[in-house]
């Protein structure tokens, strides 16, 4: 990094430690690129962070697209193999609601063709590992889940994967760092550097310690996500997108092992489903003019979420709403459409090129609306050689839509081909799957936590059990929600690349349980204080950022015992610590 | 006690520091008391220091600018905020003194006397608190007093107290005129690949015979030169059961020491907090109050009819409500805002007064909750004042402003315009508005 | 489109035709052996009872085991309802810590917020017996 004319230090620089900018780093980083990836916040602060948790097969692209279909669940067969710790499966049910006493024809045809639909859709499951759909009886569908509204005629099922997209995020960053890549968070790219008409670095800035950089490289991939048309407004070119603002709620724990389909009051599928060791209702589809920054769960958005469930699964206001939580979409822009129909589909911009030729993602021939609708985003930009952009894009084909671009970086690097191998190598902890009973015998601790454990870190866990062995006291469970052991944070501050203890968030789920952080916040924030040589006014003051962060997500679900919860969480860090 | 049939002259429903002062201050006033308590509550988690208010005109945690007394601070809140229950009471904010006393001498056993100024007691966030009353076992802490150095312990297998931050803590305010601090190690407790590391675990682990001594000598080697006072987590015993003659831990380490003990104030989970609450069952079995375990079912009939509970009809003449807030659930939101027992109008402090159109108590009540809060957290926060409004007499009242009963009084944290957890008022709040609720109960015969 | 008539009207019917057994037997041969079991009425129940919890740590205060058996100690009485209930799976795993209760029912008598923890303790563990039994 200098600011004389030394030769470039980087091949690439990536903005963006989001699943895009993560996922690129570690494919660049495999093909014997240099690498630095300079994120403003920390990995998976937007979308990737703030998803559904599903590496879906794009069911909804089976009409007008197979091959979509069968590349996404081709990607999703790919995740699983190279970071199956990560993921679980989750059974959906279909339910068929009829709007009279007796189902009339027509919805019986419908309910037939939902049935063909995702009948066909077995013919992808293969790919995934996904089990056959079945179709279920009203008798039947009730004794497989008891808590559905009465009056149902039956359901259809399939299955999809459940993902911890943070963890994701993250291991492909540590990936991308094992093969050479450079990666600093808590950073921001302050401005392009460009010489003429081409762009040839980045200036940046650290947030933290204010410190600032530059950066060379002839290429730089703007993986920003919803921050991608500001910054790349700053140098005078457009990143076409209309971000659209997704809630979810979180429950306390699993609510069921099925995933239930239900339908919103304006007509919007929603779900209630299992995540992990919770249930999770999501989601809503807005398009958003504010700051990405501020993002917060309004009260109408939770009343929608809630009302939908509870049009399938009446017990639902009955449960303990934990967090509510919201992210953007980065989609990309189309006049004139309903967010819902908005396609999903990538698109790598190159702000170089002039003229005609449409650089459209690979495979998306179209979406709803057709080519004409979209106008071509590609045309706009100028001047801006060696800047290419990615919009859209679905959390499932990260690895695809991370191979082509590293494909044009190289080509924009003009270096010869080189094969993709991010399919093939394991992530950090894919390679194996850990027992939970034998790896508890092993290393002396409870099973449920050596569960949790093997979840996030896959055969990593080790490490970070042996940790336990090498200082017993490290053995305290801090969460009872989640299982956090002490190990577990000292593990992710000194391996994961964390500045700040709202990273910990990200990295093993801190404070992220019903508790709210009244069990583990201030031992964590002690022992990242410890290993990072924070001062006692530091440790307050991160303190007081998890914190706040934890009231954005709790201040539109307040109710019941989540509002006595508050009220001690309140007393502890307000009263008590000061903070 | 013969007979299901209970007649008495005041039953107090709630078993809290506010609960447990009314009874109290209605049996000094000659009265008959029962009292009903299902759980414990906020009381039983608090963090072991009860807190009346604190200058405001000193900045936060600057405690030698502090000047003013408690009672004072209260008048101070008072003024600045006639929602809250100290301006809600009136001319009974003058019997702060007296409430403080009152309590401090009903729990003398565990309280240390009380100052004519706040206490400044140390938390686990290094963070230091003023309070009104504090434990025996931390007043040796109390930042004014101390001359000399102050040894933070930790136990070296209790990762959920870092004695090195509250040192730190200390060390920041010595500008200010706070002592100087060093934290040290004892390597006590641990076991073979295993430590006691849970507060209750290591409060009784300590109370074993020999236990405190051997800690207090192994302190006695590595106190750093010039500690005045060794300042502990507060996990320092959980005291005698029936509350009867005992030496306490802090006294026992003290002891084989030679050096003043002391423990900090506590966050969650609170071996202090659970010692007060066993104090007041205590002292409330002692002083002749009836004591009823068991839950008041909603929509009972009130002052002069009878309560089923417990297995016993009861029948008093008054009445006073000190079922406390979210926690132990007087105050409960299930969609909308409601007192658990009587469905009393339920306020919300702190809302602006913008308007001219006075709202109806009920209306919010029903709004959601979000729209109650602030988006910064440590703006003040109506939902979180929530509560029943009363009126001097601490009678609640009901949407036209009138008392419901003129024998129903309530106290505590129950009560609408404060939000006892995080202002530094609750314990205030409940000394006071027991003690007066308690008067005003037995004043009515 | 005619993709998925052809699908409709004879691939469909022709699949349907070779399938063995009713849809909820298949689903739970797909599902069950990984846990993935229905969740019933009883079970829903006690989750919402185990919700009730705030964290407040009083129940280990009065629980005998919290200090005696290592099981409970390791983690505390609380990480009973909470981490081991979250999902039935790390029900399953919670070896000694759910028997080691002998019912008390002390910290039912203190918990604030009125969690039935005894009950909730006893119908895990049950539920695991049932689990075992059926070599599981």
């Amino acid at each position: 990094m200098s600011m004389t004319g030394a030769p470039a230090a980087y091949d690439v620089v990536i903005l963006g430690g989001g699943v895009n900018g993560a996922g690129t780093a570690r494919d660049c980083a495999m093909r014997g690129l240099r690498v630095l990836l300079l994120e403003r916040s920390d990995f998976a602060s937007g979308a990737s962070g703030a998803n559904s948790g599903m590496i879906h097969g794009g069911i909804r692209y089976m009409l007008s697209d197979r091959h979509v279909t069968e590349l996404a669940c081709r990607d999703s067969g790919y995740i699983q193999r190279i970071a199956p710790h990560l993921l679980f499966r989750i059974p959906f049910l279909m339910p068929f609601a009829s709007a009279h006493q007796e189902a009339s024809l027509v919805e019986r045809a419908t309910w037939y063709a939902m049935e063909v639909y995702v009948g066909t859709y077995d013919l992808y499951q293969p790919l995934k590992r996904g089990k056959p759909s079945t179709r279920l009886t009203a008798e039947e569908l009730y004794d497989l889940e008891p808590g559905l509204r009465p009056g149902l005629a039956g359901a259809v099922t399939f299955d999809e994967w459940g993902i911890d997209s943070h963890r994701l995020c993250v291991s492909n960053a540590l990936a991308a760092a094992r093969h050479g890549a450079e990666l600093r968070t808590w950073t921001e790219a302050v401005e392009l550097v460009r010489e003429g008409e081409k762009v040839v670095g980045v200036r940046f800035r650290d947030r933290l310690t204010g410190e600032r950089g530059e950066a060379r490289a002839p290429v730089v991939f703007n993986a920003t996500g919803a921050w991608s048309p500001a910054l790349a407004r700053k140098s005078g070119a457009v990143v076409p997108m209309r971000p659209g603002k997704g809630v979810h709620l979180t429950l306390d724990r699993r609510w069921s092992n099925y995933g239930v389909a239900c339908i919103a009051v304006d007509g919007r599928q929603m779900f209630l489903m299992p995540h992990e060791n919770e249930s999770i209702i999501g989601t809503t589809d807005d398009d958003f003019y504010g700051d990405p920054d501020d993002l917060e769960a309004t009260a109408d958005e939770v009343e929608y979420l809630l009302e939908g469930v509870e049009s399938f699964v009446p017990g639902v206001r009955q449960a303990r709403i934990t967090r509510s939580w919201c992210g953007l979409r980065t989609t990309l822009f189309t006049y004139g459409m309903n967010e819902d129909a908005l396609s999903r589909e990538h698109l790598i911009i190159d702000h170089g090129a002039r003229g005609a030729s449409d650089h459209r993602a690979r495979g998306a021939a179209g979406g709803p609306g057709g080519p004409d609708k979209r106008g071509d985003p590609s045309k706009v930009a100028e001047g801006l050689d060696g800047l290419l952009s990615i919009v859209g894009g679905k959390l499932a084909s990260y690895r695809a839509q991370a191979e082509e671009a590293t494909d044009r970086i190289l080509a924009k690097l003009g270096r010869s081909a080189v094969a993709c191998r991010t399919h093939l190598e394991p992530l950090p902890g894919g390679d194996a799957l850990p027992d939970a009973a034998a790896l508890a015998e092993q290393y002396g601790v409870a099973a449920p936590v050596a569960a949790r454990v093997i979840y996030r870190h896959g055969s990593l866990a080790h490490e970070v059990l042996r940790l336990c062995q090498d200082d017993p006291r490290l053995g305290l469970v801090i969460c009872r929600d989640e299982g956090i052991l002490a190990a577990e944070v000292v593990h992710c501050v000194r391996h994961e690349k964390v500045r700040r203890l709202q990273d910990l968030r990200r990295r093993c789920r801190l404070a992220l349980g019903s508790c709210g952080g009244l069990d583990c916040a201030r031992i964590a924030a002690q022992l990242a204080g410890r290993e990072l040589g924070w001062s006692g006014e530091q440790v307050r003051a991160e303190l007081s950022d998890l914190l706040s962060q934890g009231w954005r997500e709790r201040r539109p679900i307040l109710d019941g015992h989540q509002l006595a919860n508050e009220e001690l969480l309140r007393g502890v860090h307000r009263g008590l610590g000061g903070l | 006690m013969a007979g299901p049939v209970l007649e008495t002259d005041v039953l107090v429903i709630g078993g809290g520091m506010a609960g447990a002062m009314a009874a109290l201050s209605a049996r000094a006033s000659n009265a008959r008391v029962a009292l009903v308590r299902r759980s414990p509550g906020a009381t039983a988690v608090s963090s072991g220091v009860l807190s009346v208010g604190d200058d405001p005109r000193a900045l936060p945690g600057d405690f030698f600018a502090s000047r003013c007394s408690p009672g004072d601070a209260a008048r101070w809140v008072a003024a600045a905020d006639p929602d809250h229950p100290y301006a809600r009471v009136g001319e009974g904010l003058g019997e702060i003194e007296q409430a403080i006393a009152f309590a401090a001498h009903e729990l003398s056993a565990l309280i240390a006397p009380p100052e004519d100024r706040n206490r400044w007691i140390m938390t686990p966030y290094g963070s230091a608190i003023p309070c009104a009353l504090c434990q025996r076992s931390m007043a040796a802490g109390d930042l004014v007093e101390v001359e000399g150095l102050v040894a933070v312990v930790g136990f070296r297998g209790h990762l959920g107290f870092d004695a090195r931050l509250v040192a730190q803590g200390i060390d920041r305010l010595e500008g200010l005129g706070a002592p100087r601090a060093e934290a040290v190690e004892l390597a006590l407790f641990m076991g073979q690949g295993e430590s006691i590391a849970q507060p209750f675990a290591l409060a009784q682990a300590l109370e074993a015979p020999g236990a405190a001594e051997a800690a207090g000598e192994l302190l006695g080697k590595v106190l750093p030169a010039g500690a005045a006072v060794a300042l502990f987590p507060p996990v320092l015993g959980l005291g005698p059961q029936d509350g009867g003659p005992w030496k306490s831990v802090p006294e026992r380490i003290a002891a084989a020491a030679g050096i003043a003990v002391a423990e900090t104030a506590s966050d969650v989970p609170s071996v202090p907090g659970l010692r007060l609450q066993r104090a007041i069952d205590a002292r409330l079995a002692a002083s002749g109050v009836e004591l009823l375990q068991g839950e008041v079912a909603p929509g009972p009939g009130g002052p002069g009819a009878p309560l089923e509970v417990a297995g016993r009809s009861v029948v008093a003449a008054s009445w006073i409500l000190a079922t406390g807030r979210y926690l132990p659930g007087g105050i409960r939101r299930r969609g909308v805002l409601q007192e658990t027992i009587f469905d009393l109008p339920v306020e919300v402090g702190g809302w602006p007064r913008r308007t001219s159109t006075p709202m109806s108590t009920g209306s919010l009540a029903r709004r959601p909750a979000a729209s109650l809060t602030d988006r910064d957290e440590r703006a003040l926060q109506p939902l979180f004042r929530a509560g029943v409004r009363v009126d001097a007499q601490l009678r609640p009242l009901d949407v036209d402003g009138r008392p419901v009963h003129p024998r129903l009084h309530a106290c505590g944290a129950v009560l609408g315009g404060h939000e006892p957890a995080a202002d530094g008022t609750g314990m205030g709040v409940a000394i006071l508005t027991g003690r007066l609720a308690g008067r005003a109960a037995a004043g009515k015969l | 489109m005619s993709y998925l008539a052809y699908r409709a009207l004879l691939a469909h019917p022709w699949k349907r035709l070779w399938r063995r057994g009713p849809g909820r037997a298949r689903f739970l041969a797909a599902y069950a052996p990984e846990g993935l079991v229905p969740t019933r009425v009883e079970d829903r129940r006690i989750a919402e009872a185990a919700s009730a919890c705030v964290a407040c740590g009083l129940c280990e205060s009065c629980c005998p085991l919290a200090v005696a058996a290592p099981a409970v100690r390791a983690l505390g009485l609380p990480a009973v309802f909470r981490l081991y209930s979250r999902t039935a799976e790390l029900a399953g795993l919670a070896r000694g810590a759910l028997d080691a209760c002998g019912s008390c029912t002390r910290c039912d008598a203190i918990c604030p917020t009125g969690v039935p923890i005894a009950a909730i303790v006893a119908h895990l563990s049950a539920g695991r017996a049932v689990e075992r039994g059926a070599g599981g």
